[in-house]
């Protein structure tokens, strides 16, 4: 240790130093150029696709066709004619909201009440449950299973009711939620239920008063990863609704054709950042805490 | 156990037990496996019985029988199951060392960043496309990759130059390519959540580590491959498990990108299977349902091995 910290001040020690580095560098190496030049690349690549769309929800039609990055003529009428004209999309909007807020509030609540029991409370058969949600994790049961989902919701008559996608949907990230507030609750002091437990809090008030305020950034995690699992979900959503007025928006989106009829080009990205822009603007707000819950023990899972 | 349960008395008594507090703890677990069973461990199960069967939704005339392992032993001999299995694993082959190097790289140039504002930014901006559900991103880059609006060959053919529209490349369209179009879309969406999983390994290093080894006369290079890469191996394992098994079960993808087309690279084993239940007739479930199991449990041999590998690595 000693021998490092006595290596700071003497910079030229490093072997083929000049006396030019003695003194305190004022312009960035060149290394820290090239590095800056390659993030900001990627970050540019990352943008792009975004910014593309963007654009294109706001180009005039000729403009739209003639493919150039920035239009000449701004329009921004496609949002309104795209819910106007395109005859079921309102109802397609209203069903992804429904589905997607269901699915987070539930799958939250899931995740909160299990999350806090495997932590905080003795339960006996713990390593069952948790060995089976480990399990899940691996297997692609939405893939593999999908005719036995498909049939289940047969069965129960949920086929072409949108909210029977509900059910399915809580269990996609379920597990991983569960995980991701187990992760949290650990980093809650066992000392502190112990003494809310002395003051003769039950275990629901213990959760609701003492506990909640503690995992709140990990609840912010579960709810994103949750928002983003229903909001897109495709395969389910396409295998088991049939009807147009059930369809969520991403399967309405994948079958529109661009260019055809309704679906003019600049129309169909404008719905595109109807979709996406919301989520985007939550996660903007929300990730400091995102970040923060992140960092706290979700990654952990 | 004599005592019998009064308002006050044997609660604590009893605690521990069932009748205790994990009677309590079992309530606050209920909805979590009422979900879990329900909609995870009995559709398994039940697509495990179907698959011995020979269930054909849409032959309405003759019962559904047991047949035992002939579901099996007709897939296994089946050309179009084993051309599925390899155009999966081709996929995965493609899309795994670029969903793993290029976020260790980029993790690697960020970690260094000493502007913490900087740092942010750029670990904000990489999380973006994470925050887009995969099906909305697949479509972006179907448009992406599009011959008519798509900005690609826009700027491949009207700003560079490098191409005509009789010989601008077909992404999604040419079998060599869909591949590789698919994997770079791939690489897109992953990049920034498998950065932060980087940063945070590279997080754990001792900044002192690099100190001693520059004092020592260790260049840059020397440095990531003696210092960074061990500690970073551990990570890269763990991604090369997930992410083998989440390429190898690729649907969504395939059918937002390239349909049901039996010749196209995009007809893996997962979309076999979805076609044989739900698009063509008679609906063979059982047949299906078998077809799901050999590729999902090819799949899970390989994540279990490469687990038992990697485990005694450590």
């Amino acid at each position: 240790m000693a021998v490092q910290n006595a290596a700071h001040p003497i910079p030229a020690a490093r072997s083929g130093a000049t006396a030019a580095e003695w003194k305190p560098r004022r312009y960035p190496r060149w290394t820290t150029v090239v590095r800056h030049v390659i993030l900001a690349l990627f970050a540019a690549l990352i943008l792009f696709p975004i910014v593309w769309v963007l654009l294109l929800s706001v180009k005039s039609l000729p403009d739209a066709y003639q493919n150039e990055i920035w239009p000449t003529q701004f329009e921004f009428v496609h949002y309104g004619q795209a819910l106007s004209q395109i005859a079921t999309l309102p109802q397609n909007f209203l069903n992804s909201v429904l589905v997607t807020t269901a699915t987070v509030i539930i799958t939250t609540v899931c995740a909160v009440a299990a999350g806090y029991a495997l932590v905080h409370l003795r339960t006996p058969g713990k390593a069952v449950v948790v060995g089976l949600l480990v399990a899940s994790m691996f297997f692609p049961t939405r893939v593999t299973a999908i005719i036995s989902i498909w049939e289940l919701q047969k069965e129960l008559g949920l086929i072409n009711k949108v909210w029977g996608l509900i059910f399915p949907y809580v269990t996609l990230s379920l597990a991983l939620s569960v995980f991701i507030m187990r992760g949290m609750f650990e980093t809650v002091p066992k000392e502190l239920a112990d003494a809310a437990k002395i003051d003769g809090a039950g275990p629901v008030r213990m959760l609701l008063q003492i506990m909640l305020p503690l995992v709140a950034n990990g609840i912010v995690v579960v709810i994103i990863v949750n928002f983003v699992t229903a909001w897109g979900e495709y395969l389910l959503a396409t295998t088991l609704m049939n009807d147009l007025s059930q369809k969520t928006l991403p399967v309405v989106l994948a079958s529109a054709s661009g260019g055809m009829g309704a679906w003019v080009w600049p129309r169909l990205a404008a719905v595109y950042v109807m979709a996406v822009l919301p989520g985007l603007l939550a996660f903007g707000i929300a990730q400091r805490w995102y970040m923060k819950g992140l960092q706290e023990g979700a990654l952990k899972a | 156990m004599a005592t019998v349960a009064t308002p006050n008395g044997p609660r604590t008594a009893r605690r521990g037990g069932f009748f205790g507090e994990g009677w309590v703890s079992w309530l606050f677990l209920l909805p979590t496996i009422v979900f879990f069973i329900g909609w995870q461990l009995w559709p398994i199960f039940r697509v495990g019985w179907i698959s011995f069967t020979d269930y054909e939704f849409l032959n309405t005339r003759d019962p559904v029988n047991w047949v035992g392992l002939q579901n099996f032993r007709e897939a296994l001999t089946d050309p179009l199951l084993r051309t599925g299995l390899l155009r999966a694993a081709g996929f995965t082959a493609l899309f795994l060392p670029g969903m793993i190097f290029i976020p260790m790289f980029l993790a690697v140039l960020i970690d260094r960043i000493r502007n913490p504002k900087l740092a942010t930014f750029y670990r904000l901006v990489l999380l973006i496309p994470s925050m887009i559900p995969g099906p909305l991103i697949f479509l972006l880059w179907r448009w992406m990759y599009d011959l008519y609006i798509g900005p690609i060959n826009y700027f491949l053919v009207d700003v560079f130059g490098w191409f005509d529209i009789y010989t601008q490349p077909q992404w999604i369209g040419n079998p060599q390519l869909v591949f590789p179009a698919l994997a770079g879309m791939e690489w897109w969406w992953g990049l920034g959540y498998h950065t932060m999983f980087f940063l945070a390994g590279l997080a754990t290093i001792p900044k002192d580590f690099f100190d001693a080894a520059r004092v020592d006369g260790a260049n840059e290079w020397r440095m990531f491959w003696d210092v960074t890469f061990p500690r970073l191996l551990p990570i890269i394992l763990v991604l090369v498990v997930l992410r083998f098994g989440t390429a190898m079960a690729v649907i969504d993808e395939y059918l937002i990108m390239g349909g049901v087309n039996r010749d196209r690279p995009t007809y893996t084993w997962t979309v076999y299977m979805w076609e044989l239940a739900f698009q063509r007739p008679p609906r063979d479930l059982g047949y299906a349902a078998s077809i799901g199991w050999i590729g999902t449990i090819a799949m899970l041999v390989v994540v279990a091995v490469m687990f038992r590998l990697f485990r005694s690595r450590d």
